[in-house]
This record gives structure tokens, C-alpha cells and sequence, in this order.
């Protein structure tokens, strides 16, 4: 580090100089930072302490509790924590980009031993959190971090919480709705690991498709997209079903032969899936058992992490970009995100590719609280296709609504 | 832990007088407030025992001269709620503090003290937040032995085990058997062969259970006026 470098940044707690600033989540200010005990690159929250008086944040106690509890090569690390002129600081390992901005970069090809590494990390993180009694409640790709070597982790605990005691009741508003399971979609208030499974089995039809699977627009509407893919489930498939809170009763509807929606999934790739995308939580295939599944034994193998197709690195150089022109059309040394955003919609008008970059920057921040997923998950572009396969889009599951 | 790191008295408070003994009555008393505190504000005996363990830790790491523990307990109850998922809210327990010590300015604490001393006990914690309990073993153990009539009187003990240090340094599915083999003993129950079956090492058990036994006897003899002293020669209010 140079002196200027030095000049430049602000050292905090003695230890860290603060570099440029990632983000604004729900709960503060999250910025890149250099551990100068460890010369690492490291990503700083600062937690703004609530204006309503309550001290450190309920979401984040909760990410540092659990966090504290959960070191994985697969979970995100929390390297340290402390307080700072009356703010608390929580210092994570940095990480690069995650797997929503890999599902959405069109430049990336991803082949089937690239899918089959992503969902092994994810599941291997899953497996973890589980053995140790930990619900993660927010599978969704851009919570599902990659690292400079490749390593995918599992980030964002605050909405995670233990589950040890069999009869203590939840909320069901929890998960982004697209990757709400149907338990949940029904007001469950008893639930365990198989709704992170039923998310991660999104996750996984999402690296397949490269576009969300069930987007539904509502509750109902999540569910009727479920069905539609899936079939609406009897009660010899799932007893427990009519017992629960909020349960309507859908018109049937059969389920489509599941290699009709993933054309290009393998046998053991569809098997796998749809072990996870069963109804009955009880019956629903648990981490541990996914993992062993054959669908990872079975050629081809998955990919060594640091060999996995990346997007460029996040929040890096946005700003020294002035020869972008979205009219240029894409280059492969394009600087990261905005243009990325902006490529699949040229011909859409330049209003609505501001709109989606604006709305992308959002998400840079790590900080989430509960009540915000939701709402939050509303607005996120995803609907665009950003397919792969080029001139040739994925099936879409037909839905009857 | 060993006991051996937990029976320190800090130089700071040694300087002031403070013994061993009033150290443990210190903390003894703050115990029970956390309890008396905790039914006011209507939380799980979970709460009251995760707020407890904390308050401890910290006096592990910290002297009372220091970390007042009249701050101290409030503040661990209120961070033992949130980290359990049954938020109170500071506020409340200011109240509550006022009420039951009306004329006392020794436990006079605003919200922001509160605040402020939750930011230092979660440094003084060194962040870890997650705590286990006697208490689930307990249920199960009883269902096990068939000797669920006992759920009642065991569970008391569990709870008067937290004004002693046991939790930090016993596994608590242990702290939960010798509970069971006090009160097993003590109404006359049979229960040598389901202990037998366990295969855990009896003489842990028969160790803490004689600890715990010691603890009340010790207790007999004019415990108010010995906790009077003890926190006389506490500081009026620590920097």
C-alpha cells in the first residue's frame, strides 16, 4: 500500500482502512475495507443503531449469534466484530459477487459440471447449517456469495434463526416469495430444514433455466405456479396438508412430465430436483441425503470452484467507465453490472435501462431485514431473460391462471 | 471453564475490599434480580437463564468495580430477550427497575445507559450469544426414567442452580442429570438402574449434585446481611 493510499483511507479501530463504499443496506453502511493484520480484503457493515431506541439490531444480533456459531468453508465468515464511535462494525470476509449475478450474465456459459459445483456448495452449506440446527429462511441466489477463489457462501443470516425445540412456533413470512416452499405458502407456524431445501431446489432450477422458476406475483399466486409445475398436490401425497392455516383448496391440476420445463437437465439432474420440489416437508430429500444423491457421483464431476465462470468483481471500477456507450453493444472488457443490465434491453429504450441499473444498485448493500425481502423481491428485475441459449429461450412452465 | 478462571476476583475490586465470597453473593443476588425483573416483564425461564449465564460470563472477563452489576443485570436480560427472539424493550425494564427500587439511586439507569452498556457486555461476551441449558434435557431424561412426577421439583433445582457458576463450567445435559439424582435421592425413588444405563460418568454427577447441595446449606446461614455487606463495598456508580 502506498502512502498516498494511505492518506486517502481512514483507519478504524486501529486495524482496518476503510476503502470506498460498497453499499446502503437496511441496517447501514456496508464498505470494502484492508485488514492490515491479515493484508486482507475484507467488507465492513456498520450497524446504525435504531432510531426507535432498541439498541443493536434485532437482525443483526441475530447474523452475528448464528455467525459466531458457524464456520464453514461455505458460509460467509464473520471475521470480527466491534463497536465504533457508538456504532457496532461487523467484518466479513469480502466477497466478489454471488450467483444471481452469474444466473443473469448472459456472457457466462453455464455447463452442466458449472451447475453441479454451484448446487454441491450450496447444499454442502445447507448440510452444515442444518447439522448445527440453524434455518437459513432466505435461500435465494444473490444471498449465495462467491469468493475470489471461486468458493460459493452462504451469506446473510438475518433471517436465520435456531431450531432446536420441536414445538416453538415461527413466522411463515419469511423467504423471498419465489422461493417460498409450499408449507410456508400455507402458514405453517411448524417448520424445519426441508423450506431452505425447497429454496435451494429453486436455486437450483434457476441455474438451469438462468431465469427464476416459479415467479409468482402474490401468495396465490406463488402457489399457482407451483401447482402448475408440479401438479396440485393430493393428500395421499401430503396428509398433513389440509391442517394447516391458511390452506384453500386449488382446482387439480396434473403436473407436465418434469423434463418438459428442464429440457437439457439430465436424468439424475431431474431426479435430484424433484426429491427437492417434494410437497410433503416430511418426505422432502434433506441436505445430507442430496448430497449424496448420484446426480454428484455420476459424471461429469463438478467443477473445482476456482475453474467456475465468473462475473467481473463487484462494485469494482464502476465509476472510471466514461467510454461506455449502451449503443456500443456489448464488449467483453464492459466494466461490471451497469452495461451488463443494459445489453439484453438495447432496443427497449434507454428509460427502463436506467430504471433496472438504479434498481441493481440496491442490492449492492448486504443489509436486509425481514420485513423488506418481500417487497424488495417485487421489484427486482428478473423477469428479463437473460438466457444463455441466445436466440432460442427456455420453456417457460405453462401456467393456467 | 475451569473454576479456577471463574473465582477471580479482579485486582481493581480486590483493592476495594472484595473477597471471594462476596463476589459469589454479588453475583448470587444479580441472579436473582435478573429473575425478579424477568417476571415483570413476563419472558421464558429460557430468557432469565441465557440473561443469567451472560451476566456471569462477563464477571469472568470483567471486575465489578468496572461493569456495575446493577447496570449489568438489566442490561443482560434485555440482551438475553433479544438474542432468544422475545424482545423487550428497554424502556420496559427501566420501569420496572424504578418500581422495585423506588427510593434506591443506586439502580437509577436510563435507556441510554442501558444502550450503552449492552454495546460492552456483547465486546465482553466476545459476541458469542448462544447458549444451552439444562432444561430440554431435563424433560427428556424425566420421560426416559419414567419419573415425570418429578418434572416440578427438578425443574426448581435447575433453576437455583443459575445463582452458582455451574453453567460455565459443567455440560448442561449433567448439570440436568444431578438435578434429577438431588431429587430422586430426596423422594426416595429407585433410580440406580436407569443412571447405570446411561453410562456417563457418576462420579461428575454424584460431584456436582454434592456442589449444589453445598450451595444451599451454605445459603442457611443469614445470607441478606452477608450480600448487604458484600455490596457495600461495591462503588456507588462506576465510571
Amino acid at each position: 500500500m502506498s502512502e498516498i493510499d494511505n492518506l486517502l483511507t481512514k483507519k478504524v479501530a486501529d486495524r482496518y482502512l476503510k476503502r470506498e463504499v460498497l453499499g446502503e443496506g437496511t441496517y447501514g453502511v456496508v464498505y470494502k475495507a484492508i485488514d492490515t493484520k491479515t493484508n486482507q480484503t475484507v467488507a465492513i457493515k456498520k450497524i446504525r443503531l435504531g432510531k426507535q431506541k432498541e439498541g443493536v439490531n434485532f437482525t443483526a444480533l441475530r447474523e452475528i449469534k448464528l455467525l459466531k456459531e458457524l464456520k464453514d468453508p461455505n458460509i460467509i465468515e464473520l471475521i470480527d466484530a466491534f463497536p465504533h464511535k457508538g456504532n457496532l462494525h461487523l467484518v466479513f470476509e469480502f466477497m466478489e459477487s454471488d450467483l444471481e449475478a452469474v444466473i443473469r450474465d448472459r456472457n457466462i456459459v453455464l455447463s452442466p459440471a458449472d451447475v453441479k459445483s454451484y448446487l454441491q456448495m450450496t447444499l454442502k452449506a445447507l448440510a452444515f447449517c442444518h447439522k448445527k440446527w440453524v434455518l437459513h429462511r432466505d435461500m435465494k441466489p444473490n444471498n449465495l456469495l462467491i469468493g475470489a477463489d471461486g468458493q460459493l457462501k452462504l451469506g446473510d443470516f438475518g433471517l436465520a434463526r435456531i431450531f432446536g425445540s420441536p414445538d416453538r412456533r415461527f413466522t411463515h413470512q419469511v423467504f423471498a416469495r419465489w422461493y417460498r416452499a409450499p408449507e410456508l405458502l400455507f402458514g405453517t407456524k411448524q417448520y424445519g430444514p426441508a423450506v431452505d431445501i425447497w429454496g435451494a431446489g429453486c436455486v437450483f432450477a434457476e441455474l438451469l433455466l438462468r431465469r427464476p422458476f416459479l415467479q409468482g406475483s402474490s401468495d396465490i399466486d406463488q402457489l399457482g405456479k407451483i401447482f402448475a409445475a408440479f401438479g396440485t398436490p393430493k393428500p395421499a401425497q401430503w396428509p398433513d396438508m389440509v391442517y394447516l392455516p391458511d390452506y384453500v383448496e386449488y382446482q387439480y391440476v396434473p403436473a407436465p412430465p418434469l423434463r418438459s420445463l428442464f429440457p437439457m437437465a439430465s436424468d439424475d439432474a431431474l431426479d435430484l430436483l424433484s426429491k427437492m420440489f417434494t410437497y410433503d416437508p416430511k418426505a422432502r430429500i434433506t441436505a445430507q441425503q442430496a448430497l449424496e444423491h448420484r446426480y454428484f457421483t455420476s459424471p461429469p464431476a463438478p467443477t473445482n470452484p476456482a475453474s467456475l465462470p465468473r462475473p467481473p468483481r463487484k462494485g469494482e471500477s464502476i465509476p472510471k467507465a466514461p467510454e461506455i456507450n449502451p449503443t456500443d453493444g456489448p464488449t467483453v472488457l464492459s466494466p461490471p453490472r451497469k452495461l451488463r443490465r443494459v445489453m439484453p434491453n438495447r432496443t427497449d429504450g434507454n428509460e427502463e435501462n436506467v430504471h433496472n441499473a438504479d434498481k441493481f444498485d440496491d442490492h449492492v448493500g448486504e443489509g436486509r431485514t425481514a420485513g423488506a425481502t418481500s417487497s424488495r423481491n417485487d421489484s427486482v428485475p428478473m423477469s428479463i431473460d437473460f438466457s444463455v441459449f441466445g436466440s432460442r429461450p427456455p420453456p417457460r412452465p405453462t401456467i393456467n391462471r | 471453564m475451569d473454576p479456577e478462571d471463574i473465582d477471580v476476583v479482579q485486582p481493581l475490586d480486590r483493592e476495594r475490599g472484595i473477597s471471594l465470597e462476596d463476589f459469589k453473593l454479588i453475583k448470587m443476588h444479580m441472579s436473582n434480580y435478573i429473575t425478579k425483573l424477568a417476571q415483570n416483564v413476563k419472558v421464558r425461564q429460557r430468557v432469565v437463564a441465557t440473561a443469567i449465564t451472560y451476566m456471569r460470563r462477563v464477571y469472568t472477563r470483567r471486575g465489578l468495580t468496572e461493569f456495575d452489576p446493577r447496570l449489568v443485570a438489566p442490561t443482560c436480560l434485555y440482551l438475553a430477550a433479544k438474542a432468544e427472539e422475545s424482545t423487550v424493550q428497554a424502556r420496559l425494564l427501566v420501569f420496572y427497575i424504578k418500581k422495585m427500587y423506588p427510593e434506591d439511586i443506586r439502580y437509577r439507569f436510563e435507556i441510554k445507559d442501558i444502550l450503552e452498556m449492552e454495546m460492552k457486555i456483547l465486546e465482553a461476551l466476545n459476541y458469542y450469544l448462544v447458549v444451552f441449558h439444562p432444561y430440554r434435557s431435563l424433560t427428556q431424561f424425566l420421560q426416559d426414567a419414567g419419573m415425570m412426577d418429578l418434572m416440578q421439583f427438578t425443574w426448581g433445582i435447575v433453576n437455583d442452580t443459575y445463582k452458582m457458576d455451574l453453567i460455565l463450567i459443567h455440560p448442561p445435559h449433567l448439570i440436568a442429570l444431578a438435578c434429577i439424582y438431588i431429587a430422586s435421592v430426596s423422594k426416595e425413588k429407585d433410580s440406580i438402574a436407569w443412571f447405570e444405563e446411561l453410562r456417563v460418568d457418576m462420579n461428575v454427577v454424584k460431584n456436582i449434585s454434592m456442589e449444589i447441595l453445598d450451595f444451599y446449606d451454605n445459603m442457611m446461614n443469614n445470607i441478606e446481611e452477608r450480600i448487604n455487606i458484600a455490596f457495600s463495598k461495591l462503588p456507588l456508580r462506576s465510571a
